[in-house]
């Protein structure tokens, strides 16, 4: 039986070979896309994940709370923190790790004692407990050995990269920042991408030294802490000791109120919060927009299917009649048509795969991550499929199943179904949800591109083009050559200011401190520190309201400050701050000179209070400000002159402008993730329009051929099979504009920087939608309008 | 108001000519009722197509109210079929989404006649015909014959001066059928509107004035009826 109604199926699949393969097409490049986001959400999902016990694995992040009902997060905490709670948690923490994350140069010798490589690597210093917290998988060696300083544990991949086969590698010595030399104890498998943890070279924690080791005022986003509860233990439970825990450490004023929170480690990937190690955050949010996107374009692809099946059902009311005649059950024939919709979705959802194949490349490089699209790797991508397939046909072709088994036979062989049996009224819904979906898409794409370009062309305050940003090392070794070489870069014909400073006035690098005002109490709030020599404001095109320049110094004699940190301190005119004298800590020295607000971070959030002031220590990097003319060859230049003055290290240099697009990256791949799905639901719409047209006219022939003899134009034919249509995505945008609204309005929310909701997008969104309606139908309905009338009223 | 000059019809298939009307010529003056009779397939419903321009003769001449129209622009043939021509079809044709009344103001909504004037010629036909009580029925709610009385009064409802009908009572039983036939006579003789009705029945054929009889494409005969018909039938 399943195999006739399969030949059935497949001769009324050929019979109608336009619809089949609109639904086809429409269907397989929906499952696509769906298909594209369930990996991307699988991959998403799969971090962090896999470790022993992983529901226990808990990360200790701070918060501070200001009075000023600010609150910050860090995913870092004091250094003293791990020891203590190590001490203090007993009861409930089964082992506890600080991880101290490092960038350093790292030198690996030859046998004879020649340098064979040199490399600026990523590292963190690790508790051997870190390892008794998460089981990774031994090579060879153990973490036993990280009690002892000086011992390195090493992944496969460096292994291989620093001594060509990772089984040479036990025993072997690396250099790290010159100083010391570390002994590799033990290789482990390579962690996977999906971690949020990328360990690669792995120190002993006891080789770290920071002057920060007992303090509790300062945290730092490299240093991290993780702990693994004990078995049976509830965290709601650790939430008494905590306080007593904090009232305990935190003995010193300050002004935010120091907390911390235990994060779960299956929260770490999602919480925009606080970072991570890999830098790669996915807020949950956002895979739930995905989501729901992927969800509106299998509806959309279905609903051309419902709409393209029941309007198809009356030109096959005279089979079910007469198969109802012979016997057949209401059941048989909804199995007979659900079994056509089957073979549909599945040769969807082949080509869709095949669909998916072609697309992955495009979406790995979108997300810079190695998407699987593996069914063997991943077993529940096919789950996934075959539940899409069930879902799909069930969706798609149960109504129009029941329909078409619920006709009456004595009408259905007389031909008496009328053209509104199958639900037309439920076909205009269809037609109107869709199209709701599509407006919606569209008005959602048109917005998200506008702030885009608003954000590209908001006026930062400062230039950032053509400045190059090279490291500088600051030991006091070397920060003794940085005369020099300031000297030797001003010489080069193609550099035209140099300045040396801790960041570039916008950096994701911020450092908060406590100050005084002109010997009043600590103000409320944190300022910005960043420090700079007497060239930063020419370099990076700063403006001054008021006062002066810092005159050149090595260390910090005078500051200048922000407008907005007047603002916060109540300080109307900007002349009345200079001279005025700014405290932090020991540090004191007075304002000479007030600079013009910039944006010294993503424009999602506003601007801090900045204070600027020289220290030579602190200048992290030269940034170089270039002829934009000459930049390749330049930079060349530059980096021969660095090799030269710090030989023992390696150079590292990036763009300004490529640092501030960074800050967008997660705008940008949703615009054009937006403008992707988009344009396909927009696609799929339109094809399902197309087919309803067809249909449509198809029904109406005889009806125009009656019309034309008496006496319509062709106009009039078109108008009148346009109409409905006209007026169906009409509705769809009206439903669509507020709940467009209420989507981009919460979204541009996130943005201290944005735009203001204007008419046009939602204009425009009109414009398109009904220029395309009108155009899709004009072509089918015209082509019906003017074909051969006679035909359809010669014979009967 | 006809001239038909050597009009010929032929369908090609694989290189051979079918041909369905040969060397017809004839003339058709205003207020004629000529009937069209002949064999199956001898190609009376194209002759009549061809005289309401659904069709294009394939060479010849054919001029109506004096003008060429034998390749005729869309604006026109429109302009011709607004005010001029009324058909009425062996399957009636009504529009099945539209009630009875909609159906016959079908055509005056094309022709731009206004509201008022609108609804008193509706109502006219609807009287005229008897088929007040019926003007919000949907015309699979009517027998055949009521069905065909709303096809007339469709296509007099612009006031044409010809009517073209294949077969109007074709799927009717006999006295439906006569009733069509006097209607249609009483049109002619009291309003001077031409008729050309294709039919097979020698019945019907009397009712009018003048008889086409084609065979093989050919006008085999070209008669007045035997007169006096008139008789007692109106
Ligand atoms: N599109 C076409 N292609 C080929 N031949 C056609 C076409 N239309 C009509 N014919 C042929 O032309 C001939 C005349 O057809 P027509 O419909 O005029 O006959 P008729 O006299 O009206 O017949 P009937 O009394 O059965 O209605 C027939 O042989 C028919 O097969
Ligand atoms: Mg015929």
């Amino acid at each position: 039986m399943f195999k006739l109604n399969l030949k059935i199926a497949w001769r009324n699949l050929w019979k109608n070979k336009g619809y089949t393969f609109i639904n086809i097409l429409g269907l397989s490049i929906g499952m696509a896309s769906c298909i594209l986001i369930f990996i991307f959400i699988r991959y998403q999902m799969s971090f962090d994940e896999g470790f022993k016990n992983e529901n226990r694995i808990y990360r200790v992040v701070s918060s501070w709370a200001y009075n000023d009902g600010n609150q910050f997060f860090s995913q870092g905490v004091p250094l003293p923190l791990t020891p203590a709670m190590r001490n203090d948690f007993s009861p409930y923490i089964e082992k506890i790790s600080a991880i101290e994350n490092s960038v350093g140069l790292i030198k690996i010798n030859n046998v004879a004692g020649k340098e064979q490589l040199k490399a600026i690597e990523n590292v963190f210093y690790v508790e051997p407990d870190f390892f008794e917290i998460f089981n990774y998988n031994w090579l060879s060696g153990n973490y036993a050995s990280l009690k002892n300083p000086n011992s390195v544990v090493l992944s496969k991949e460096m292994a291989e990269k620093f001594f060509g086969n990772w089984k040479n590698a036990l025993g072997k010595n690396i250099n790290y920042e010159g100083n010391l030399n570390y002994t590799v104890t033990g290789i482990i498998d390579d962690v996977a991408e999906n971690n949020s943890v990328p360990l690669k070279i792995m120190l002993s924690y006891k080789s770290f030294k920071d002057r920060n080791l007992e303090k509790w005022g300062s945290v730092g986003s490299n240093s991290e802490s993780y702990f693994k509860l004990k078995p049976n233990v509830n965290i709601e439970t650790l939430n008494g000791p905590l306080k007593s825990f904090l009232k305990k450490y935190y003995t010193e004023k300050a002004p935010g109120k120091e907390g911390h929170i235990f994060q779960p480690l299956s929260d770490i990937h999602y919480n925009d919060k606080f970072g991570n190690f890999s830098g790669r955050i996915m807020p949950i949010k956002q895979l739930y927009g995905l989501g729901v996107i992927g969800f509106f374009l299998i509806i959309t692809a279905s609903i051309n299917f419902i709409n393209l099946a029941t309007a198809q059902a009356i030109s096959r009311s005279k089979e079910v009649g007469v198969r109802k005649v012979m016997g057949s059950q209401r059941s048989q024939l909804v199995t007979q048509f659900l079994t056509e919709t089957l073979t549909i979705v599945l040769i969807s959802v082949l080509i869709g795969s095949v669909l998916t194949e072609i697309a992955l490349p495009g979406m790995q490089s979108l997300f810079d991550a190695k998407i699987s699209f593996s069914i063997f790797q991943h077993p529940i991508i096919l789950v996934f499929m075959l539940l899409l397939v069930v879902f799909v046909s069930l969706l798609a072709g149960f109504y129009p199943a029941i329909v078409m088994s619920g006709f009456n036979p004595a009408l259905a062989i007389k031909n008496k179904i009328s053209a509104n049996t199958g639900g037309l009224g439920l076909r205009k819904i269809l037609v109107v949800v869709q199209f709701t979906i599509t407006v919606t898409l569209i008005i959602g794409t048109l917005v998200i591109l506008q702030q885009m370009k608003y954000i590209r062309e908001q006026p930062l305050g400062f230039n950032p083009t053509a400045i190059a940003m090279v490291d500088l090392l600051n030991d006091s070794l070397k920060t003794q050559r940085f005369a020099t070489f300031k000297t030797q870069l001003k010489q080069v014909p193609g550099i035209k200011e140099v300045s040396f400073c801790r960041t570039a006035p916008s950096s994701q690098n911020n450092n908060g401190s406590t100050f005084s005002y002109n010997g009043g109490k600590d103000a409320d709030f944190q300022v910005n520190t960043k420090n700079a020599d007497e060239d930063y404001l020419k370099t990076f095109d700063l403006k001054l309201v008021a006062g002066r320049n810092l005159v050149k110094s090595d260390t910090t004699n005078e500051y200048m400050v922000n407008e907005t940190l007047l603002k916060k301190l109540n300080i109307r005119n900007p002349n009345e701050a200079i001279g005025k004298m700014i405290s932090m800590g020991d540090m004191k020295a007075p304002i000479v000179g007030v600079i013009q607000d910039f944006k010294n971070k993503s424009l999602h959030e506003t601007i801090d209070p900045i204070l600027i002031g020289s220290l030579k220590p602190r200048y992290f990097y030269a940034a170089i400000k270039l002829n934009s003319k000459q930049i390749t060859g330049t930079m060349k230049v530059v980096e021969e002159i660095w090799q030269n003055t710090f030989p023992e290290s390696v150079y590292n240099q990036s763009f300004l402008d490529d640092q501030i697009n960074a800050y967008y990256q997660g705008e940008k791949i949703m615009g054009t993730l937006f403008k992707v799905f988009a344009g396909v639901i927009i696609f799929i719409s339109f094809i399902g329009l197309f087919g309803l047209i067809s249909f449509v006219a198809t029904q109406r022939t005889k009806e125009v051929a009656i019309r034309k003899v008496l006496g319509a134009s062709t106009i009039e034919l078109v108008k009148m099979l346009n109409g409905s249509f006209l007026v169906m995505v009409f509705i769809a945008n009206l439903v669509a504009w507020p709940l467009a609204y209420l989507f981009v309005s919460k979204w541009l929310n996130g943005f201290a920087y944005r735009i203001e909701i204007s008419i046009w997008p939602f204009a425009l969104a009109m414009l398109i939608s009904m220029a395309i309606t009108l155009i899709t139908v004009s072509i089918r309905s015209y082509k019906a309008a003017v074909a051969n009338t006679i035909d359809a009223l010669k014979y009967e | 108001m006809i001239e038909l000059k050597n009009i010929e019809k032929y369908y090609s298939s694989k290189g051979i000519k079918h041909y369905v009307l040969r060397h017809v010529t004839t003339t058709i003056k205003q207020g004629e009722f000529v009937s069209i009779m002949g064999p199956s397939g001898s190609g009376k419903s194209t002759l009549l197509n061809i005289l309401g321009m659904l069709e294009e003769p394939t060479y010849g001449t054919f001029e109506f109210l004096g003008e060429d129209v034998t390749s005729l622009n869309e604006r026109k043939r429109i302009e011709l079929y607004r005010n001029h021509i009324g058909f009425v079809f062996q399957a009636y044709h009504l529009i099945d989404e539209m009630t009875v009344y909609e159906n016959i103001e079908a055509p005056l909504l094309y022709k731009k006649v206004g509201s008022s004037e609108r609804a008193s010629r509706i109502a006219n036909l609807l009287d005229k015909f008897n088929i007040v009580a019926k003007k919000d029925l949907f015309p699979n709610q009517l027998s055949g014959g009521q069905q065909q009385l709303v096809g007339i009064a469709r296509a007099l409802a612009t006031q044409p001066s010809i009517i073209l009908a294949d077969e109007p009572t074709g799927n009717l039983q006999s006295a439906q059928a006569e009733e069509i036939m006097q209607l249609f006579q009483k049109l002619n003789k009291e309003e001077g509107i031409t008729i050309i009705q294709v039919t097979h029945s020698e019945k019907n054929a009397t009712y009018g004035n003048r008889i086409l009889n084609i065979q093989d494409g050919v006008i085999k005969e070209d008669s007045p009826t035997q007169a006096p018909q008139m008789g007692g039938v109106v």
